[in-house]
């Protein structure tokens, strides 16, 4: 037949041209979606859509054309009431069911985001105005994988995790930068171990009411998950209702720092995810074109919500900016429906943080690259690269924003690990380096939670995602995700424990002076315990004594009373320590805990006396003290099974997930088991490889310190640091100590808040009891995996292979 | 948006030679463009798997591509069964790729829109020689050479092949390299055989065929690649089409690269040709924007782009077909090549 003609008429000029044309993805049906709903969007509770009424409104816009798409309604707090009581409700079945009956629901829902994927991705990208390409190749499957793979988990739950049982219902709360796999990281392990879930969201961000709304057309258990729209600042509301256990938070630092102090003495946990800055380390041992693309991925590629701190090294540098600059020019920056393009718009705010970090960068002296020319007014922002951005200058501490990448040179691999772990932030990196000794040396010290080498922001269900220092401590998937959502069977649940009246500026600055406390007797006067710092026992800085009595009112002797200048100094000395103790192999640690429980064995009458004094029975005492050498050898033997390989599907070569010491452990024992607790408490810190800096039990320090004599002659010297005095005044020292990186606290329940308060400044992991008694003798309290847990860090260690 | 280019002077080289080729008079030190390079496999992997998902073309843009396509192709019929009839059919349907109402439809009739080049065994090139000549057009022919497909033959005959092929009247000669010495390593070897090659070529342009899938490793590509435009070549062309891996996009991502590199080294612009297993309109497309992504615009010409195929004109044919009727051809709408 004869050809019909449909003519072209620009098909000449593009034929000379070569330009790419606009690749529109159809965003009908997202439309049609956003009708259903007569383009008013309330909150989505016990599978129903709710919408009340008389509550504010805000328009949810696209962010290239400004037109207005639907309306979507600011919650209340009674709104958020609802809604954790539909979530309390369905938590009752849901927490009850067999895990496999858990596993089904999940994959059910899998499929149902496969049946409705188009609609998924294209409301995403319309409303965020990310690059459709990403959301429809990466964050639409991966969120069907974290749906099935926690569906296996869910099915191997009473088996692999026997002895912890769901938290509760779980409060979200997810900033407006993020998108809705974020989300999915989070409900995926909560709702597979047992958990119900409530999500505060945005609002304006139609896309995880979807998916609530898909969970909701299942049917079957209608309120597991729910979702709540407003502002970020109804997170307190959230956390306080009752029946919430856990509040899950991820977005800015600050943010995260001041829900921290106000959600202190709440009783509930917290787990901070903070920041989106991520960091590439180029050696001049690298595939420049690929780290190049590591950098498109790392920020130019809508796939992450931060900048990039990019280090390169010196030899290298000119190579780099050559490319990364030529690279830059042939990025496309559009409207994220296209299908063509690698970048999209952020919205108005995030383009603002941009150009006002830029302009700051250019006052300071930096060089700025953009490619391409985006107009001031337009909704876009160009990949921008920022180059001589003096390291003192103020911009060079703050978080780089997206699509920033801030390069700086360095020149030695040992000067790159001093730049990148000199900063706050430990979220994640990548090294790139073909040489192999080189690579693991830099993946193994970077303090990051993450670390890729070679490649740049791989995910994957089964490995754990999460941070350290001031990204925060809290992970999400493979085995680490799941523990976040579960305690130890039997654990008891949320109590409100919260002093409003609790005064934090003065809690525990003054000690109460200590004053001559009665005859002493005996033929000759025991000699004051002096603080164990650094391997031998010192006279305090403030050069008094705190008289310690027995069980009769009598004075059992005198210890030190240590203050601020000892607890620095004891905190220094554990860190001069820790470098040759994470050295050691968790064999030859095993060894030294193994000398000091057959010490503690020698020392048994002496320590049982001393317990005795303090009325315990004699045979009881005895035990205690058998207990503890026990506890001693059995961390040190356990620490040994640390880490493991993980299999991903789409990776050739193996994830590592390494379990690293924390740093210095700060721990405050509790006043009961003086001799018990003390050792539960040391060994398994030790074991994992931290130093640690303990404040013995207040009323029974002794035998504590007897122990110290032990470690005095067994250990190296400052690896255990023991400091007595005014519990308050010295807890007080070391939850405001800023390089202090892990805080564990046993005693009263005004203690506990000011620690959570107080741990808002290095954003440090606490682990407080409330004010609750801990049963040290059990095994389960006093010796089980929740110790193991806390006492060490996650890191997963990416290493694609290939030739 | 404006690429920087930056150009490092070389100055341990001089230059002979006319137009596009270059021929380097000393190696020596030049070995360091070649002993320090890193290809990261893995990453080039996932680099190629992001290229092909993250630009596309519709509707006039589309069309207006696949013609350019066409301009690219080497017309390809490498069989033992080639006869002057199947050569001289090629050789026409290189005149007129696409059916002429369908160019008049696009309003590109008059642009002269042929294949870039014929491409054929020695023995053919006569054939093909005087089949375009009859045809009325100055197509080039282009000639495999260098025992084509193994290059397992003697130094001597396969620059004797080459002779003869110019000879017949081959403007283009696609030789293929000795992968033995890539594999043990002889880096001046590998130089001084395609410098042999690059003379017996005279004025014609040469073509180096890496045969990318017997050499082991992308560093390994990386290496030829540099080596066999250092020693002249126009092209560098990804495989023969009888390996059992022929023109793959990590691989050609790292010739790329090289072309690149050589380009800022010396100002040179190398041309690139995968050959061997492309066959459709899409994947031609994928192509397309592989060069323009990694290169650039200024590389999306016939002298410096190549495709080599055999079937992908036609599908080509039918998308455009398509493009233009808004409907699916059928197999007797479009003459077969």
């Amino acid at each position: 037949m004869a050809a019909a003609t449909r003519t072209a008429p620009r098909a000449r000029e593009i034929f000379t041209t070569l330009e790419y044309g606009p690749a529109p993805e159809s965003h009908a049906c997202a439309l049609a979606w956003l009708d259903t709903q007569d383009r008013h969007l309330g909150h989505y509770v016990n599978g129903k859509w709710l919408k009340p009424e008389r509550r504010n409104s805000v328009p949810c816009q696209d962010p290239i054309t400004g037109e207005n798409l639907a309306s979507c309604l600011q919650a209340q707090a009674e709104d958020v009431a609802a809604a954790v009581e539909a979530a309390r409700t369905a938590l009752e079945n849901w927490s009850t069911l067999p895990g496999a009956r858990r596993a089904q629901h999940l994959t059910r829902l899998a499929k149902m985001i496969q049946k409705h994927q188009r609609l998924l991705w294209t409301l995403e990208s319309l409303v965020t105005g990310r690059a459709v390409r990403e959301v429809r190749d990466r964050d639409v499957p991966l969120a069907q994988q974290l749906l099935q793979y926690h569906a296996v988990q869910a099915h191997t739950q009473e088996e692999a995790l026997a002895g912890w049982e769901p938290m509760g219902v779980i409060g979200l709360i997810v900033p407006p930068t993020f998108s809705f796999l974020e989300m999915m990281w989070r409900i995926c392990p909560a709702l597979a171990v047992g958990c119900t879930v409530v999500v505060l969201v945005p609002p304006a961000s139609p896309a995880p009411l979807l998916l609530a709304q898909l969970a909701g057309e299942l049917g079957s258990f209608p309120g597991i998950l729910n979702m709540i729209s407003g502002p970020t600042s109804l997170g307190p509301v959230l956390a306080s209702q009752p029946g919430v256990q856990k509040v899950a938070f991820c977005g800015a630092v600050e943010e995260g720092r001041t829900l921290r102090r106000t959600l202190a003495g709440q009783g509930l946990e917290l787990s901070l995810a903070l920041g989106a800055e991520s960091l590439l380390l180029l050696t001049e041992a690298a595939d420049v074109d690929s780290a190049v693309e590591g950098v498109v991925d790392a920020t130019w590629s809508d796939r992450s919500q931060g900048g990039l701190r990019l280090l390169i090294q010196e030899s290298v540098w000119d190579e780099t900016m050559t490319r990364l600059q030529a690279r830059m020019g042939r990025l496309r920056v559009g409207r994220g429906l296209d299908g063509a393009v690698d970048m999209g718009a952020r919205g108005a705010a995030a383009r603002d943080l941009a150009q006002r970090y830029v302009h700051e960068a250019q006052s300071q002296g930096a060089q700025v690259f953009q490619a391409g020319d985006v107009p001031s007014d337009s909704p876009f922002y160009p990949p921008t690269l920022i180059s001589d951005l003096p390291p003192a200058s103020p911009c060079a501490q703050t978080e780089v924003p997206w699509p920033l990448v801030v390069a700086s040179p360095f020149r030695t691999a040992k000067e790159a690990l001093a730049v990148a772990n000199g900063t706050p932030r430990g979220g994640s990196a990548s090294v790139w380096s073909e040489r192999l000794g080189q690579a693991l040396e830099l993946g193994y010290r970077l303090r990051m939670g993450i670390v890729w080498i070679n490649a740049h922001g791989l995910r994957d269900p089964a490995v754990p995602t999460g941070g350290c220092k001031e990204s925060g401590s809290s992970w999400h998937g493979g085995p680490d995700g799941l523990y976040e959502y579960l305690r130890p069977s039997g654990t008891p649940a949320r109590q409100p424990s919260l002093s409003e009246n609790l005064n934090y500026d003065t809690f525990g600055l003054a000690v109460p002076s200590t004053l001559p406390a009665g005859p002493e007797t005996g033929p000759s006067s025991a000699p004051p315990y002096g603080l164990f710092v650094g391997g031998r026992f010192q006279a305090p800085g403030a050069r008094s004594s705190r008289p310690i009595q027995d069980s009769h009112g009598n004075l059992h002797g005198y210890v030190a009373e240590g203050g601020a200048k000892d607890i620095r100094g004891a905190v220094e000395a554990a860190h001069q320590a820790a470098p040759g103790w994470v050295g050691q192999s968790p064999g030859a640690r095993a060894a030294l805990l193994g000398a000091l429980a057959a010490a503690l064995e020698r020392r048994e009458s002496a320590l049982a006396a001393r317990l005795e004094r303090h009325g315990v029975e004699l045979k009881v005492a005895k035990a205690e003290v058998e207990l503890s050498v026990r506890r001693l050898r059995a961390w040190g033997a356990r620490a040994q099974a640390q880490g493991h390989t993980l299999q991903v599907a789409e990776l050739r070569g193996p994830v590592l997930r390494l379990r690293e010491p924390l740093g210095v452990l700060a721990i405050v024992c509790p006043d009961e088991w003086p001799l018990l607790a003390f050792v539960s408490l040391l060994a398994p810190a030790l074991a994992h490889g931290n130093t640690v800096v303990l404040v013995p039990s207040g009323t029974c320090p002794i035998p504590a310190l007897e122990v110290c004599q032990d470690v005095a002659t067994l250990l190296p010297a400052g690896l255990v640091n023991v400091v007595t005095g005014d519990r308050d005044h010295l807890t007080r020292c070391l939850a405001l100590h800023q390089d202090v990186q892990a805080l564990w606290y046993f005693g009263s329940v005004q203690g506990s808040q000011f620690v959570e308060w107080a741990s808002a400044g290095n954003l440090k992991p606490v682990w407080v009891n409330r004010g609750l008694p801990r049963a040290w003798d059990q095994d389960a309290e006093g010796a089980g995996p929740e110790l193991g847990l806390r006492a060490a860090q996650t890191k997963a260690l990416w290493l694609p292979m290939g030739d | 948006m404006g690429v920087p280019i930056f150009i490092t002077a070389v100055t341990n080289c001089c230059w002979i030679g006319a137009d596009n080729c270059v021929i380097l008079g000393i190696l020596g030190t030049d070995l360091s463009w070649i002993s320090k390079v890193q290809v990261n496999h893995p990453a080039v992997l996932r680099r190629a798997q992001q290229v092909q998902a993250r630009r596309t073309v519709k509707k006039e843009w589309q069309a207006a591509w696949l013609l350019k396509a066409v301009t690219f192709i080497d017309l390809t019929t490498l069989s033992g069964d080639d006869t002057s009839s199947n050569v001289q059919r090629l050789c026409y349907k290189a005149k007129y790729p696409i059916r002429e109402d369908l160019l008049k439809a696009l309003n590109m009739h008059d642009k002269d829109i042929t294949t870039a080049a014929v491409c054929v065994y020695p023995a053919r090139v006569c054939d093909a020689v005087r089949a375009l000549k009859a045809a009325g057009c100055n197509i080039p022919v282009a000639s495999v050479a260098t025992g084509f497909p193994a290059g397992q033959t003697h130094l001597k005959t396969r620059l004797e092949e080459i002779r003869l092929a110019v000879e017949d009247g081959a403007t283009e000669i696609d030789v293929v390299i000795n992968r033995s010495l890539v594999l043990t390593g002889q880096w001046e070897a590998l130089y001084d055989e395609i410098r042999q090659f690059r003379k017996a070529c005279g004025e014609a342009h040469l073509k180096t065929i890496l045969a990318t899938g017997e050499l082991g490793s992308l560093t390994n590509v990386y290496k030829a690649s540099m080596i066999a435009m250092m020693a002249g070549s126009d092209f560098i062309k990804t495989s023969t089409g009888k390996e059992t891996v022929n023109a793959t996009f990590p691989v050609a991502i790292v010739m790329l690269r090289a072309i690149r590199d050589f380009f800022w080294k010396t100002g040179n612009k190398i041309g690139f040709k995968p050959a061997g297993g492309i066959r459709s309109a899409k994947d031609a497309l994928a192509w397309l924007s592989l060069i323009k992504e990694e290169l650039g615009d200024e590389w999306l010409k016939p002298e410096l782009f190549r495709i080599g195929a055999s079937t992908l004109l036609s599908d080509i044919e039918r998308q455009i077909y398509h493009h233009v009727t808004g409907r699916y051809a059928a197999y007797h709408d479009l003459p077969m090549s």
